[in-house]
């Protein structure tokens, strides 16, 4: 398999071909198109990955030169090693399963086309970000994913909520973005080039560790990543990102998109082991988000939101690893949660699919006997979710737990409050299942899922229960660790959490021995609510702290002396074009006068000279 | 610029005698001619014709079409003379540089036969009549 | 003359055979399809000759011209340029003119003038491609002869060029007068002989400069632009804005280097005057413009501004390679991006009876009406504005990185603020193709068809393949200079 450019040019043909059709192909093409582009893909990323694991090693690409001026070479060049692999794998495996599911989720709307266009395009610049040898190329599919997380985000763009929620994935992630952009910058002018390989290796030549230069430059690609991956302080976009179709929100927004910052940090791990206090901020603002979020989702009613606020939640934790120095982790969480957070959207979408589209889960209830699928479906990904034993996400947060527990100096802390984050999950997550499908049934749902969404539903279930037993290709990638003795007291603890927030759950939501009502009608309980109904107040902070200052200035320096400084050079723009335009005659005589004029005044110059 | 001074002095003189000679004429004439202003005074000399009409008649365009053609032809005969001249010189190389000249000439006048610009008075045209897709628009008016 | 010269002259043969042949056409069968397949033919053999003629170069075929491989890829790119403008007149030129036959013919001739012209290494073979090039512009400027804007046009260019070619040899006669040789290296090591700095010598330089400065219309020298791209036939516009400037410019920049006119600075410093008021006052004038062909006339003066920025990074003789590699992708990718924005120019305004005026009502909605036209116009307006992935973007860099490394600070700060005036303008037209349909005021039907179809796909192609794709001519570039 040495053609692995085909992997991305698939789904960006596929896409290519959608948009050009101009939403004039039939609909069975079209879905057919999309998911059969994925799924090749996911053959060919198959083929490789058997190649790999037969003969395993670095493989490397240079499709072409884009241009070669002076001394700047940036190329279109693919490399594959372990963590490119796994990447790939989550990407079109997942993806693929997400297609299927669309067609059956999707069929009934208008723009099916348009939907499967810009999904494959997704796909493809997905892709190109994992797949690509160099930063620039990286930086290309990092927009890409970027333009069709608003595209899908805005996908009905006839209601303005979708449109508002859009833009603010949009800006928010811009301003990571602009971090990223001038980290680049930053690290081409101090290494002289953007090579992924070479530049680590020239890093780790000039700069020694705890240096300023490391520091600021893996600050500002972590901007990068804080904003694509959701993480404190630029979290805010995603709960509102849910505006999106549900399988937008499963493979955007839960297993892939959002994924984006973890794998550029483990990319770059050896730029981030050169500087220690980036990677200890990596792993605090891991384990803030991860409370954060996880305190949030205890508090939601939209069954999107929760599953959206605890994706934030599990990205907290893929950072925590990260910054734990617990790369490989890292990524084996991400693979688990992909697993698992694409099943849980998949299922809430089969859900609301079934349900008139309704997202509130105190009006659903009882659906475990109508909806058996969604509700099996629920029951695993909640499991994985809240990391019962045996199940895929079991393994990879005691992997996470262990490593932070083993963390020199802040690693305890850090630990109990991982800790504590996995007993939240717990809670919210069986929360979740015990209201939507036990108790009375408020909503009685008016189809169950076809095959379509039944087959990706049972994969993924199957995934997020064997997901724990994938050995990684990662050996090589990263740098082994070396395994200190295994506090057992550490693993007994990491067990048994989860299982308190399910008994925990279960008290409170279904077996209703301790009444939630009275809990809620307390002045503290009350206030808890309300702070974490609103995600800690985040936004409206924000909207105190940025917007409101930044709109009050505006408006109250409206007539500002700035402003004449644009103002002039418009009107300097426009008093050129006019000056310039009044000699625009059209009269000969006065064209060859000025080609004299002008021929007198040059000639003058050189004579002046001369003289 | 001595030299120069030199070498042109008689051509100075011979210039400022002709002015000298043409002032004195005109000068002479002023001062000793005798002035009328009958009807016949600013009328064409003696054994002139009258005039008739306005000196700015329509010509047919055809004379200069045909003048243009004989410039351009005429001008083309000096190639050929410069060629005549060093006919030994250039050989056979440019005997035949000679006839491509002349044969590209040659297209050129049954180019201009073809289209009928020697034609005097109406037009006659050989070639394919004209496609259907020339033939004007009913909106273009 | 021997078989190699005749080998390395095989473009211009053709060409000139070609021209023979389609006056004997015209003489016995007229019609205006077999015309155009058989000026087609012509210009696309010439272009394909290139390749073979490309063996024997460099070349020194009688004191007259120097086919070498640059001078053959530009004749290669000429032909082709001028390919595309016959298979985009078809249908506008049968709509006009009584006689549309001719117009082949000439295109072909101007064609051969161009081609002349960038292999030119001496003042009589300039000359002589300057004017074969210039006088069937006239003409075809003039073509559709039952309108105004045309012949107003045409006269305008008359006058106006043959001042600028007058002055141009007056420049030409004061060289030979001081140095006694006209060819171009011959006159270099003349003036190396000479003291510098003998005003005869610079008054010549700067005519000659003027006079080539008028043909790629540098700012004195510019007034003509607009009216002469605003009454010309689209296509001919397109002709005359990329492959007549680029051949002129080309053998200005040779005269400079062969005859190393860099040696008189005062000449090239006022060449950076001229390239920074040329980018100025074309982006500004270009600013409120609502004609389209005027706007793309103005933007053309602004974008030779640009180009003019070579001049100065010449001065330094470790810098030409970069420079002259700058311009040469520069003029390919503006030449693409030109021919194919008024090739659509041509196709939205056929069928009007007013053709050679193409305001911005008259794209308005294009992308509703004609997504795929619309996509041409947007594909060659994101290119002249320099955005990546499109050929203009990698031209810009170029330029940039060529500025940079000349240190021209100043025109390289001219050249990014005239990029940002331009960018309103360009997008101004793209805001006015995106408009709803129901807004549109105009009745013109854009033409149609599988040959427009193929031409536009095609040029959206090649756009964004010297955007993405540019090594290969890059690399090419830089292996024949």
């Amino acid at each position: 398999m040495d053609a692995f450019w085909l992997i991305p040019a698939l789904p960006l043909a596929s896409a290519g071909a959608l948009l050009l059709s101009a939403g004039r192909m039939p609909r069975l093409w079209a879905a057919g198109l999309g998911v059969a582009s994925v799924g090749l893909a996911a053959l060919c990323v198959a083929l490789l990955a058997r190649d790999f694991l037969a003969q395993p090693g670095v493989r490397q690409i240079t499709l072409w030169t884009w241009m070669a001026v002076g001394d700047f070479t940036p190329r279109i060049a693919f490399y594959v090693d372990g963590l490119t692999l796994v990447m790939m794998s989550v990407i079109t495996g997942v993806g693929f399963l997400i297609h299927l599911y669309s067609v059956e989720f999707m069929w009934e709307d208008a723009s099916l086309c348009r939907f499967f266009a810009y999904m494959n395009l997704f796909v493809g610049a997905m892709l190109i970000l994992v797949l690509a040898d160099n930063l620039l190329l990286l930086y290309l599919g990092w927009e890409g994913v970027g333009l069709c997380s608003y595209l899908l985000i805005g996908f009905w763009y006839r209601d303005p909520d979708n449109g508002r929620a859009a833009r603010k994935a949009f800006i928010v992630t811009r301003a990571g973005d602009t971090a990223m952009i001038l980290g680049l910058f930053l690290l081409l002018t101090e290494l002289g080039t953007l090579d992924i390989q070479a530049l680590q290796v020239a890093a780790s030549a000039q700069w020694q560790v705890g240096d300023t230069l490391p520091i600021v430059a893996t600050a500002l690609l972590l901007g990068g990543a804080l904003g694509k991956s959701a993480q404190l302080p630029l979290h805010t976009w995603l709960p509102d990102a849910m505006a999106g179709p549900t399988p937008v929100s499963a493979l955007i927004h839960a297993a892939t998109m959002v994924t984006a910052g973890v794998y550029l940090i483990a990319r770059h791990y050896q730029l981030f082991l050169l500087a220690p206090p980036t990677l200890e901020a990596v792993a605090w603002i891991g384990l803030l988000t991860l409370l954060l979020a996880a305190t949030t989702a205890l508090a939601q009613n939209d069954i999107k939101r929760i599953l959206a606020w605890s994706t934030i939640s599990q990205i907290g934790y893929m950072f925590l690893a990260l910054g734990a120095g617990a790369f490989a982790s890292g990524i084996f969480h991400l693979m688990t949660h992909a697993f698992f957070k694409a099943l849980l959207f998949l299922a809430a979408g089969a859900v609301i699919h079934c349900l008139h589209h309704e997202h509130d889960i105190f009006r659903m209830g009882g659906l475990r006997t109508r909806l058996p699928v969604a509700f099996w479906s629920f029951v695993i990904g909640s499991a994985a979710l809240a990391a019962l034993p045996f199940t895929a996400g079991f393994y990879s947060k005691e992997a996470i737990l262990r490593a932070v527990w083993d963390m020199p100096g802040s690693g305890h802390w850090l630990w109990a409050g991982g800790l504590l984050g996995a007993l939240l999950t717990g809670i919210y997550s069986f929360r979740l299942v015990f209201t939507v499908f036990f108790g009375r049934a408020h909503t009685e749902p008016d189809r169950r899922p076809g095959w379509k969404m039944a087959l990706p539903l049972g994969t993924l279930c199957a995934l997020s229960l064997v997901g724990g037993f994938f050995a990684l290709p990662l050996a090589g990638v990263f740098p082994a660790r070396d395994h200190a003795v295994v506090n057992h007291a550490v693993e007994y603890l990491g067990i048994g959490v989860p299982l308190l927030g399910l008994a925990v759950a279960y008290l409170l939501f279904l077996g209703r021995q301790v009444s939630i009502a009275a809990l809620l009608a307390s002045p503290v309980g009350r206030a808890l609510q309300a702070l974490w109904q609103q995600g800690w107040r985040v936004d409206a902070l924000y909207d105190a702290l940025l917007v409101r200052p930044f709109t009050g200035l505006c408006h109250w320096w409206r007539k500002e002396p700035v402003d004449l400084a644009y103002n002039a050079v418009i009107a300097a723009a426009h008093w050129g074009h006019r000056g310039l335009a009044a000699l625009q005659s059209g009269q000969l005589r006065w064209y060859a006068t000025s080609m004299v004029l002008g021929l007198i005044l040059l000639l003058a110059a050189v004579l002046r000279h001369a003289a | 610029m001595t030299d120069a001074v030199t070498s042109l002095w008689p051509f100075l003189v011979y210039v400022v005698a002709v002015l000298l000679l043409v002032a004195t004429m005109l000068g002479l004439s002023f001062v000793l001619g005798q002035r009328r202003a009958n009807r016949a005074t600013n009328m064409p000399f003696e054994s002139g014709v009258l005039s008739v009409g306005s000196p700015q008649i329509h010509i047919a365009v055809e004379f200069y079409l045909v003048a243009i053609f004989f410039v351009i032809f005429d001008l083309e005969t000096v190639f050929i003379f410069a060629w005549a001249v060093a006919f030994f010189e250039l050989g056979w190389e440019g005997f035949i540089a000679v006839l491509v000249f002349i044969a590209i000439l040659a297209v050129a006048l049954v180019y201009e036969l073809s289209t009928g610009a020697l034609d005097w008075g109406v037009k006659t045209r050989a070639g394919a009549p004209r496609p259907e897709s020339r033939q004007p628009q009913e909106e273009q008016h | 003359m021997n078989a190699a010269d005749f080998q390395a002259l095989l473009p211009l043969l053709v060409l000139s055979g070609g021209a023979v042949l389609l006056m004997l056409q015209i003489a016995f069968v007229r019609g205006v399809n077999r015309s155009a397949a058989l000026a087609t033919l012509t210009l696309v053999l010439a272009a394909l000759s290139c390749a073979s003629a490309v063996e024997q170069a460099p070349r020194q075929v009688t004191p007259l011209l120097v086919m070498d491989a640059f001078a053959l890829l530009f004749c290669a790119v000429f032909c082709l340029a001028a390919a595309v403008t016959v298979l985009l007149s078809g249908d506008y030129i049968s709509y006009h003119g009584d006689e549309p036959e001719e117009y082949f013919l000439l295109l072909v001739l101007s064609t051969l003038g161009a081609c002349v012209l960038v292999s030119a290494n001496h003042v009589a073979s300039l000359v002589l491609g300057l004017e074969l090039l210039s006088v069937s512009l006239y003409a075809l400027i003039a073509y559709p002869n039952k309108s105004i804007l045309p012949l107003e046009a045409a006269i305008k260019y008359l006058v106006l060029s043959g001042t600028a070619s007058a002055t141009t040899l007056f420049g030409f006669a004061l060289l030979y007068a001081a140095t006694g040789t006209l060819a171009f290296d011959a006159l270099g090591e003349q003036l190396t002989a000479t003291a510098t700095g003998r005003p005869m010598l610079l008054l010549a330089g700067a005519m000659v400069f003027a006079g080539l400065g008028f043909k790629f219309s540098l700012v004195p020298f510019h007034l003509w632009t607009p009216d002469v791209y605003h009454g010309a036939p689209a296509p001919v516009t397109g002709f005359l804005a990329s492959v007549s400037k680029a051949a002129v410019f080309l053998v200005l920049l040779r005269l400079f280097l062969d005859a190393d006119l860099f040696r008189y600075r005062i000449l090239v410093e006022l060449t950076g005057l001229i390239a920074i008021l040329s980018m100025l006052a074309g982006n500004l004038l270009a600013l409120l413009q609502t004609n389209i062909k005027r706007m793309l006339a103005y933007s053309s003066i602004a974008h030779m501004g640009y180009l003019l920025l070579v001049f100065m990074v010449c001065i330094e003789r470790d810098n030409r390679g970069l420079a002259v590699e700058a311009a040469a992708y520069y003029l390919i990718a503006y030449i693409a991006t030109i021919i194919a924005a008024f090739g659509l120019l041509t196709l939205v305004s056929a069928r009007q009876v007013e053709r050679e005026d193409v305001q911005l009502q008259h794209v308005s909605g294009l992308f509703w009406r004609q997504p795929l036209l619309a996509c041409l116009l947007l594909v060659a307006l994101l290119s002249l504005v320099g955005v990546p992935l499109t050929a203009g973007f990698i031209a810009k860099f170029y330029l940039v990185v060529a500025a940079v490394d000349g240190s021209n600070w100043v025109l390289l700060g001219a050249l990014i603020v005239g990029s940002a005036i331009g960018i309103y303008y360009y997008m101004r037209v793209i805001y006015y193709m995106s408009r709803k349909p129901e807004q549109q005021v105009s009745q013109a039907a854009p033409a149609d068809g599988l040959a427009v179809r193929v031409l536009s796909g095609a040029l959206i192609v090649i756009i964004l393949l010297l955007g993405t794709v540019p090594q290969p001519l890059m690399a090419y570039i830089r292996s024949i200079l």
